[in-house]
């Protein structure tokens, strides 16, 4: 069997592949990607206490995570477009109402 | 159940209302007929219930508080000192709003002016008629606010506002201490009906106790009645309108301290000590003010000091043990002072507001039903032998006499002193209106003013019928009543006839010489007051007593105050509170350079706090 550190090494490597993402990048797409980045390592590390101290809470919360993580994509890929529709553009440094 | 006694006081209270309620849109005369009409039907029922009167008797209208430890229901009691005392105020109250009506004739604010007169008219018969001394206690502070409101009445000269203000002040430290009497009283007796303190009082209080509450009870009067060292506040208060200084400072709130002090004298008069002080107060007061009164220019003034004067021997008589003789004097000194005043209102409204006595003169031609009375009431004033003056002070000065101690021999030698400088002065103020050349033509003024006069003027010469000394062949008909009821206090009159004597000598030296020296040499007068013009000077600043509580309390406390509003308000609370602020809003002038708007930055720095979080709880798991 795999031991725990692996998969929480693997989970941690994959968490900060996705805040790299979000951070390094302008695109709002892939900003977006690195939070479902983000997520699915969370689950992963969810997973594998789960399957660690043999119990099911942990896919059970996966699952939630999953639809979560869908409806969240589905909010967000409309609002993108929507912003897209306003300026023409994904970057989001065009994007700095909020200060005003 | 509405009955006589609550009539007397509900008619000046209802008129009041009226009058502040709906008085601006009430025609003119009606304002007036309302105020005069209740104030004289509470006459009539003040002196109904007078008659009908047997012996004490109480009623309650009303409970207050009664659930508490401290009970202090609407209970009036009638005895033969408040009922008399109902009857006079009424009086004399009835008289001075008739003389109102003239006197504030074209004046605006009639109906403010006529609803705290209903209201002083009120507020003084429930001090009169308290059966306990929270309501009683009530009464005075009413009367304290009238006669502030009255004297700053016309408040748009600042004068007359501040001497409102400078009354209400001084009489208010009097009342502190009259508060804590009442207290003390309380606890002391576990009851605040003064009926019942007095009936228990000679049985359970000691000396000491006595002598303590007896010295703050003078002290509130000495607040009220304007007696040493509270008496700046009366002089000043002569910014008011003249009938107000007729009623209120002249015939009844300045003589509810004597008032307060003859209701409770039971309980002083346990204490020798505390005798003795009210009566040198008394003395030394009507010394005091009598003397100021011999240098003032202003009409109004000498009447204000001659007030202070007169009430000191009130005073002096409660401390001699002679109720009868203070009340006695109370009265007929209400009658002749008010009488003076409206008279005195009459010559300045005739003047056109001209208060200096010397720019008056020859007025008795011009002015003669005016001079008649003033002069009745002058020599009432001036003890004249056979003027009601004459019998009510000569009772107060015979029972100082008769105590027979040395040091209450020397407040009547002072006392007769005082009698001397009382004839002197007031007769200065006849010589120099009435006699003598005419310095200003008067005007006339209305017959109401007049008319007024005369029952006053009666009242003040015949005062004496009042209770004529038995020595006279009359009836002392005060006493006995009076006496009945066991307030005329423990004074055995000795040798009427030489104190009598020595009083009418000093009484017809005091005008003799007042008239050679205004009227027949007026020459010497002047070379005098050339001579001791520091003398003059002093008298006519009222012995700087006013300066001296100037230099002593009211500097002090502006600098004090002056310090605690610039240094530790504006500097300490102000400053503190306003760099608090100011540091706040500098670090968000600082922060704001990290609002970018941009979601990286954003986003960059949710990730920083993430990690320094994560650090932190991983730190302190371990």
């Amino acid at each position: 069997m795999v031991p725990l550190s692996h998969i929480l090494i693997l989970s941690g490597i994959i968490f900060a592949l996705g805040v790299v993402c979000v951070t390094v990048r302008r695109n709002i797409l892939m900003i977006l990607i690195g939070v479902e980045i983000m997520l699915n390592a969370a689950g992963l590390a969810f997973v594998a206490g789960s399957l660690r101290w043999g119990m099911p809470e942990g896919q059970i919360f996966v699952l939630f995570l999953m639809a979560m993580a869908a409806s969240e994509v589905s909010v967000g890929l409309a609002l993108v477009v929507y912003l897209h529709r306003r300026k023409k553009s994904v970057n989001i440094d065009d994007f700095r109402e909020l200060k005003d | 159940m509405i009955n006589q006694v609550t009539l007397i006081l509900l008619l000046p209270l209802l008129a009041s209302f009226i009058n502040g309620v709906l008085g601006w849109k009430l025609p003119r005369r009606m304002v007036e007929a309302i105020a005069c009409a209740s104030v004289g039907g509470s006459f009539v029922f003040a002196l109904k219930v007078f008659a009908a009167m047997r012996e004490p008797y109480s009623l309650t209208v009303y409970d207050w508080l009664s659930f508490s430890w401290f009970p202090a229901p609407m209970a009036f009691h009638v005895d033969a000192l408040s009922a008399t005392m109902a009857g006079m105020v009424t009086g004399v109250s009835f008289l001075i709003h008739v003389y109102s009506v003239g006197y504030m004739h074209g004046e605006e604010g009639y109906a403010r002016y006529f609803m705290l007169l209903n209201l002083f008219v009120f507020s003084m018969l429930v001090l009169v008629l308290a059966s306990n001394l929270p309501l009683m206690y009530l009464g005075w502070e009413g009367v304290g606010f009238c006669s502030y409101a009255l004297i700053g009445f016309w408040y748009k000269d600042p004068v007359n506002a501040t001497a409102g203000r400078k009354a209400f002040i001084v009489t208010r430290i009097g009342d502190v201490s009259f508060g804590l009497a009442l207290i003390w009283l309380f606890y002391f007796a576990g009851t605040t009906e003064i009926a019942v303190i007095n009936a228990q009082a000679v049985a359970m209080m000691p000396v000491s106790t006595a002598t303590s509450i007896g010295l703050l009870l003078l002290f509130g009067a000495a607040g009220k009645s304007a007696q040493l060292p509270l008496t700046v506040w009366l002089p000043d208060a002569m910014a008011g309108p003249t009938p107000v200084s007729a009623l209120i400072h002249a015939a009844t709130m300045v003589t509810a301290g004597v008032y307060l002090l003859m209701r409770m004298f039971p309980v002083i008069g346990i204490s020798q000590t505390a005798m003795m002080v009210i009566a040198g107060i008394g003395t030394l007061t009507a010394f005091y003010a009598a003397t100021a009164a011999l240098a003032q220019r202003d009409i109004k003034k000498v009447l204000a000091y001659s007030t202070i004067s007169q009430v000191g021997y009130m005073v002096m008589g409660v401390g001699a043990g002679a109720l009868t003789g203070s009340l006695f004097h109370l009265f007929v000194h209400a009658f002749f002072k008010a009488l003076l005043f409206m008279a005195a209102g009459c010559i300045i409204q005739a003047l056109h507001e001209e208060h200096n006595i010397f720019r008056m003169g020859g007025l008795m031609d011009r002015m003669p039903a005016v001079f008649w009375c003033f002069l009745a009431g002058a020599l009432a004033l001036a003890a004249a032998p056979g003027t009601g003056g004459f019998f009510s002070k000569d009772e107060i000065l015979a029972a100082v006499f008769s105590q027979g101690s040395a040091y209450y021999t020397a407040l009547w030698a002072a006392g007769e002193l005082t009698a001397f400088i009382t004839a002197f002065y007031i007769f200065r103020v006849v010589c120099l209106v009435f006699l003598g050349d005419v310095k200003a033509e008067p005007r006339k003024v209305s017959a109401t003013m007049r008319l007024t006069l005369v029952p006053l003027a009666v009242l003040a010469l015949a005062g004496g019928l009042i209770n004529t000394p038995a020595n006279w062949g009359g009836t002392e008909r005060l006493s006995e009543l009076l006496g009945s009821q066991g307030l005329a206090g423990n004074v055995q009159v000795t040798h009427p006839w030489v104190v009598q004597g020595v009083s009418a000598f000093v009484s017809l030296s005091g005008i003799g010489l007042s008239y050679y020296m205004y009227a027949v040499n007026p020459g010497m007068r002047e070379r005098l007051a050339l001579r001791y013009s520091a003398l003059v000077d002093f008298l006519y600043s009222a012995w700087y007593l006013d300066r001296l509580y100037y230099k002593i309390f009211v500097t002090p406390y502006s600098i004090v105050a002056d310090f605690l509003w610039h240094r530790v308000d504006e500097g300490a609370v102000d400053r503190s509170i306003e760099g608090a602020g100011l540091s706040l809003a500098g670090a968000g002038t600082a922060l704001r350079a990290y609002v970018t708007g941009r979601a990286s930055t954003y986003i960059i720095a949710t990730v920083i706090g993430s990690v320094l979080l994560l650090i932190y709880f991983t730190w302190s798991i371990r």
